[in-house]
C-alpha cells in the first residue's frame, strides 16, 4: 500500500523534473530569434490492478503521472526593428523553408545572411529557399528589398519569392535544434506577411515561466515531504507492530 | 537534473550578449564602427516520444511528440552593416563613404585591411595614410606645396600645386566591396580582413558597381543606437537573472530530494 503511494509520488517527481527541464530550456532561449516556447502535457496512467486487499470489493485503480507530449506555443513573438535589410520577421503562422544537408527544414528565425557565393542563407549557412530554389545575388548587387508577400528585388531586378509554408497541424512539427523544425505537411502560404528590417524575438514570457518555476519547485517539495511522511508512517508502523509482538 | 545545465547554457549565452552590447556601447563614438548583434540558436532535443509514432495496431498515432530541449548556444555575432550617420568635420582629408564599400589600407605585413574609417592624414613624405600611419591603397602622394585638396564623389584626388591656377590630379581612390560583408574578420583598429566567408574583394571606383560615393569633409559615425543598446542590455540582464533563478529553483528541488531519507 505504502509502496504504491511512493511509486506514484515518484512518477510525479520525475514528471516535475522534466517540466523543470522544459522551463529551463524556455528561459535559456528567451533571447533566441524566432524561438517558440514549449509546454509539457501530463496525463494520468491508470494501473488496472491496485494491490490493496483491505477492502475486497472496492479495488481502486492507481493513477500514475505520465508526461505525454510537449506542445509548441506558436504565438507570435515581439517584432523588433533592426534596420538590417536581411532581417525578416514573419507576421502570421508561416515558416521559412531552408535546405539543410538532411532535407528541407522550417524556421521562424529570419536573421538571414548572404554567403560568399551570393546565396541567401540562415545563420547556420543553410540556403533559404525561394519558390524556385535557393536565392542568389550577384557580387555587384545592392539595395535588397523584400516585399510583404516575400518577393525579393535588388538593384538587378526581381530575384524570386521566398517560399513560406504553413501547416494544418503545426503541433506535428519536430524540433531539430538550431532554430529548425522538421516534419509536417507543408501547405501554401495563406496569410503570412514578411516584414523586412525586423526580427521576431522569442515568444517566451518571463513572467509565466517564473510562475511555472515556482509552481514546479513547490509541487516537488510538497511531494518530497509526502514521501517523507509515508516513510515515517511505515517506520512507526513497523516499530509499533514490532513492540506489540515482542 | 538537466535543468541546471540548461540554465547554465542560458547564463553563458546572456553573458556573451552583454559582452557584445558593451563592446557596441564602448565604440559608440568610433568612426566607421559597425555594431554587432549576438544571435542564438536552441540546442538539440531529446526525443522521448516521437510525433507520429504508433499508439495502437489500428494506426492511431501520437499527434505531438515529447521533446526536451537542452538549452541555447551563441551561433554568431554578425555585424549590422547599415550606414552610420555622417558628421561634418571640415577637415579636407576626412572622407565618408555613402553606400557599400570599404577603403583599402596596406598593412605593414603586406596584407590589405578594409575600413569604413576615412579620417586620413598626410605622412612626413606627403603619402595619404590612415590614423595608424598605414598607406591608403593605391598610394597617393600629396606634395608639400599642394593647396585646396579636393576629393570628388568618384574618388579623384586633386590639388593646386604651388602657384598653379588649374588643379592637378594626384590620384584616384578605390573602394572594395564584398558579397558577404558580415563575413569579414574584425582585426581591431577599425580594420577588417577578407575571409573565405566574405568572398574576395571586388575593387572598383567609387560611385560605380554599387560601391557608394565619397563625401569629403565628413566622417561616418558608428551605427550604434544608444537607446536600442540600453534596451538590449536590460533584456539581457533580466534574462540572465531569470536563468539564475531557474538554477536556484532546480537546486531547491534537488535539496528537497536530498533531504529525504
Amino acid at each position: 500500500m505504502i509502496g504504491n503511494a511512493q511509486l506514484i509520488s515518484l512518477s510525479r517527481q520525475i514528471a516535475l523534473q522534466r517540466q523543470m527541464d522544459v522551463v529551463a530550456h524556455n528561459v535559456a532561449n528567451i533571447n533566441t530569434t524566432g524561438f517558440k516556447a514549449e509546454q509539457i502535457l501530463f496525463e494520468q496512467y491508470e494501473m488496472p490492478v491496485a494491490r490493496d486487499r483491505t477492502f475486497p470489493n472496492l479495488d481502486q485503480p492507481l493513477a500514475y503521472v505520465q508526461d505525454w507530449a510537449t506542445i509548441h506555443d506558436l504565438s507570435g513573438g515581439a517584432m523588433v526593428q533592426t534596420g538590417n535589410e536581411l532581417d525578416i520577421a514573419l507576421n502570421g503562422n508561416g515558416f521559412l523553408a531552408v535546405q539543410t544537408p538532411a532535407g528541407e527544414r522550417w524556421t521562424r528565425a529570419g536573421s538571414l545572411q548572404i554567403d560568399n557565393a551570393g546565396t541567401l542563407v540562415d545563420l547556420s549557412g543553410n540556403p533559404v529557399l525561394g519558390n524556385g530554389g535557393p536565392i542568389q545575388f550577384g557580387p555587384d548587387e545592392s539595395g535588397i528589398t523584400i516585399a510583404p508577400d516575400g518577393s525579393i528585388a535588388s538593384s538587378a531586378g526581381a530575384k524570386g519569392q521566398l517560399r513560406i509554408v504553413e501547416f494544418a497541424n503545426p503541433q506535428a512539427l519536430v524540433r531539430e535544434g538550431s532554430n529548425l523544425f522538421s516534419g509536417g505537411t507543408p501547405g501554401a502560404n495563406a496569410g503570412t506577411r514578411v516584414m523586412q528590417g525586423h526580427i521576431e524575438k522569442s515568444n517566451v514570457s518571463g513572467v509565466s515561466e517564473m510562475a511555472e518555476l515556482i509552481r514546479v519547485t513547490r509541487a516537488y517539495e510538497s511531494i518530497a515531504s509526502l514521501t517523507q511522511k509515508q516513510d515515517e508512517l511505515r517506520r512507526s508502523a513497523i516499530q509499533r507492530l514490532g513492540d506489540t509482538n515482542a | 537534473m538537466k535543468a541546471l545545465y540548461i540554465a547554465s547554457t542560458g547564463m553563458s549565452a546572456q553573458e556573451r550578449n552583454v559582452e557584445v552590447i558593451s563592446n557596441n556601447i564602448a565604440n559608440m563614438r568610433t568612426t566607421g564602427y559597425k555594431r554587432q548583434r549576438a544571435e542564438f540558436q536552441d540546442l538539440l532535443y531529446q526525443q522521448i516520444t516521437r510525433a507520429g509514432s504508433q499508439t495502437s495496431d489500428q494506426g492511431t498515432m501520437v499527434p505531438a511528440g515529447l521533446e526536451i530541449g537542452s538549452g541555447v548556444r551563441t551561433v554568431a555575432t554578425p555585424r549590422v552593416m547599415s550606414q552610420g550617420s555622417v558628421n561634418m568635420t571640415e577637415r579636407e582629408l576626412d572622407v565618408a563613404i555613402r553606400g557599400e564599400g570599404f577603403f583599402m589600407i596596406q598593412l605593414p605585413d603586406g596584407r590589405t585591411g578594409y575600413t569604413r574609417d576615412g579620417s586620413f592624414e598626410r605622412s612626413a613624405d606627403g603619402t595619404l595614410v590612415n590614423s595608424s600611419g598605414y598607406v591608403v591603397d593605391p598610394g597617393i602622394t600629396v606634395p608639400g606645396d599642394a593647396r585646396g585638396v579636393s576629393i570628388s564623389p568618384e574618388g579623384t584626388v586633386e590639388a593646386y600645386i604651388g602657384t598653379d591656377t588649374a588643379p592637378t590630379q594626384l590620384g584616384q581612390l578605390q573602394l572594395a566591396r564584398f558579397v558577404n560583408k558580415s563575413g569579414l574578420e574584425s582585426m581591431g583598429d577599425n580594420l577588417f580582413l577578407e575571409t573565405a566567408a566574405s568572398g574576395p574583394a571586388q575593387v572598383s571606383l567609387p560611385n560605380a558597381d554599387g560601391a557608394g560615393d565619397l563625401l569629403q569633409n565628413y566622417l561616418e559615425l558608428a551605427n550604434v543606437n544608444s537607446v536600442t543598446e540600453i534596451a538590449d542590455l536590460i533584456a539581457a540582464q533580466r534574462a540572465y537573472e531569470m536563468n539564475a533563478r531557474v538554477i536556484s529553483g532546480a537546486d531547491q528541488m534537488m535539496q528537497a530530494t536530498s533531504q529525504l531519507r
